[in-house]
């Protein structure tokens, strides 16, 4: 503010603290409170989670989780499925883009974006339950159409090899169109004199795009990139709906893993489990905003 | 226009509508899985036209879970409704507050304490949000689940993103003229921010519409459920009622698809602009 500021009234003051009110209430009764709670009851023993007086048993239930076999295969599914996850939305999007942007596609550019981005605002249960039955071995027009262009049978959500390819596909379909809006905002003010300028220093088209314009796509591939693993990382309605953790666990993810044990009465180690992977969450998102911003743009 | 060979933008074109068939194909595969009987479906899923429209899936899914589909209908519409302008008034005030004001006392570490929120794993927030809805007795009502969904970063960051870029100027200028701070939010912010309430309202409207995990989480049973929740409790009661899942789900995808369709180019835009700051 300049030095025009008027003399600020106590009267002033107190309006800018009642308009905040109601914000800063919902922030602390539904956000901090919560994240205080998960901590603390990560700390009590479960039966007594929820009374006035809970009975704190120190880093017990950290221990449980991290001695438990099905948490540990749990966190090692929900890491590979991340990496498989990220790479392949942030490429695919990527490429799309830039197909999208690229002189080859005029007309019809807005439609095939707003077809992308319509799944991304369509409930994802909805949409993730009409996948669940394209899988399906008797419904489901995945296999149908395999067998009628002669490819063989995909496993889908049945098997413990494919599940995860299955409900990755379908994540894909539900995120990609987010990512390829990012990546064209950014396209849209990537500086095109540079890109003339190096094809008449004698560049061709790769080389191009890979030296010249992906370098100034460093700002929408940290966004997506941050976003992708933290959106990966904490996978759940996709699993609620489709494979319920299965088959044989193999898409029993951490966040799943947790509520089921939630469910179950056991708020100590799920929300042991809770902290665990929001320090995972938080150190990933950190790391990738650092490795962000170090490089020049 | 450069020109580029015919060949390569036939190509170019054949992969873009090939990809977009893959993103709208599911919605027309359940809008016939909804209006085809479940044998047709076994016998010819692949089929891009109904044999014969068979609307008796709308008596199958006349009751979910005991509970009238017309209920889940009221209960989406007065949950997103309700919870949607509360969260456009309260986020609008609050970063309308924080950004003229962020020098007052604790306003700083309200900003730093609702971004650490933002950056919870949601689904893991909601957990302890069912411990703390029990402690104030608000477990079960529509009240708890509309105040939950009141809260988001992205209606946040784009208020916040707009109130900046009002000159600082125009605002003093208004304050010389001796207008109170409510007549300044009256008078001066409020008729420049139609276009972001209206950007914000949208998008609210279509994240909340798609809300079910905190609606299931403080619910007591199923009268408060949504759309998207009776879904997932038809799924699990009735795994096999194949054409009233694609119904039900068809029901639940039509008002978002709609709402997105007439505004897509602000949706599309106001997530960008929203992301890129979050």
């Amino acid at each position: 503010m300049s030095s025009m500021t008027p003399p600020v009234s106590a009267n002033r003051v107190w309006v800018f603290y009642a308009f905040a009110l109601p914000f800063a209430a919902l922030t602390i009764i539904f956000g901090l409170w919560p994240i205080v709670l998960s901590f603390s009851v990560s700390l009590t023993k479960s039966a007594t989670a929820l009374r006035a007086e809970p009975i704190y048993v120190g880093l017990e239930n950290y221990l449980s989780v991290l001695s438990d076999p099905i948490f540990r295969a749990s966190l090692i599914s929900t890491l590979i499925y991340t990496l498989a996850s990220v790479v392949a939305n942030v490429l695919f999007a990527l490429g799309y883009a830039m197909l999208l942007h690229s002189t080859l596609i005029g007309p019809g550019r807005t439609i095939f974006k707003v077809a992308m981005f319509l799944p991304v605002v369509t409930p994802d249960l909805a949409g993730y339950a009409v996948w669940r039955w394209l899988y399906d071995q008797s419904f489901g027009a995945v296999n149908a159409f395999l067998d009628l262009v002669g490819l063989p049978a995909f496993g889908g959500i049945a098997s413990p090899d494919t599940a995860m390819i299955a409900i990755l596909i379908a994540e894909l379909w539900h995120h990609t169109g987010f990512f390829v809006l990012i990546f064209l905002a950014n396209l849209a003010i990537c500086d095109r004199s540079l890109e003339e300028a190096a094809e008449i220093d004698g560049a061709n088209r790769w080389q191009r795009k890979l030296y010249v314009v992906l370098p100034q796509m460093r700002p929408s591939l940290v966004i997506n990139t941050v976003y992708a693993v933290i959106q990966f990382l904490k996978t759940f309605t996709v699993v609620v709906i489709i494979t319920k953790g299965g088959p044989n666990g193999a898409t029993n993810f951490v966040s799943y893993y947790a509520y089921r044990l939630f469910d179950q009465g056991r708020y100590g180690e799920a929300m042991a489990m809770a902290s665990i992977l929001f320090v995972i969450v938080a150190a990933v998102a950190l790391v990738a905003y650092r490795i962000g911003d170090r490089r020049p743009s | 226009m450069i020109h580029r060979p015919l060949w390569l933008r036939v190509i170019a074109y054949a992969i873009a509508i090939l990809v977009s068939l893959f993103y709208l194909y599911p919605y027309w595969w359940m809008l016939l899985g909804a209006f085809r009987p479940a044998e047709a479906v076994l016998t010819d899923p692949l089929r891009l036209w109904p044999e014969r429209l068979d609307f008796s899936v709308f008596r199958d899914i006349a009751t979910v879970g005991g509970v009238s589909i017309w209920r889940y209908l009221a209960n989406s519409v007065w949950i997103t409704g309700a919870s949607t302008i509360l969260s456009v008034g309260i986020t609008a005030l609050g970063a309308y507050a924080l950004t003229r004001r962020p020098d007052l006392l604790a306003f700083k570490a309200l900003r730093s304490g609702f971004l650490l929120t933002m950056m919870y794993p949601y689904m893991l927030l909601v957990i302890p949000v069912y411990i703390v809805m029990f402690k104030i007795g608000l477990l079960g009502t529509y009240a708890g689940i509309i105040l939950f969904l009141a809260l988001g970063p992205i209606q946040f960051f784009l208020f916040e993103q707009f109130f900046r870029s009002i000159p600082g100027e125009v605002i003093e200028a208004a304050i010389i003229d001796g207008a109170s701070e409510w007549q300044v939010l009256r008078l001066v912010v409020m008729p420049v921010a139609m276009p972001v309430v209206a950007t914000v309202t949208i998008i609210t409207f279509l994240l909340n519409w798609a809300q079910w995990f905190p609606i299931l989480v403080i619910s007591r049973s199923p009268d408060t459920y949504t759309l998207p929740v009776a879904l997932l409790n038809m799924t699990g009661e009735l795994g096999v009622n194949f054409q009233g899942i694609m119904a039900l789900a068809a029901i639940t995808t039509i008002p978002a698809t709609l709402v997105f369709l007439l505004a897509q180019r602000r949706v599309m835009q106001g997530m960008a602009d929203g992301a890129v700051k979050g």
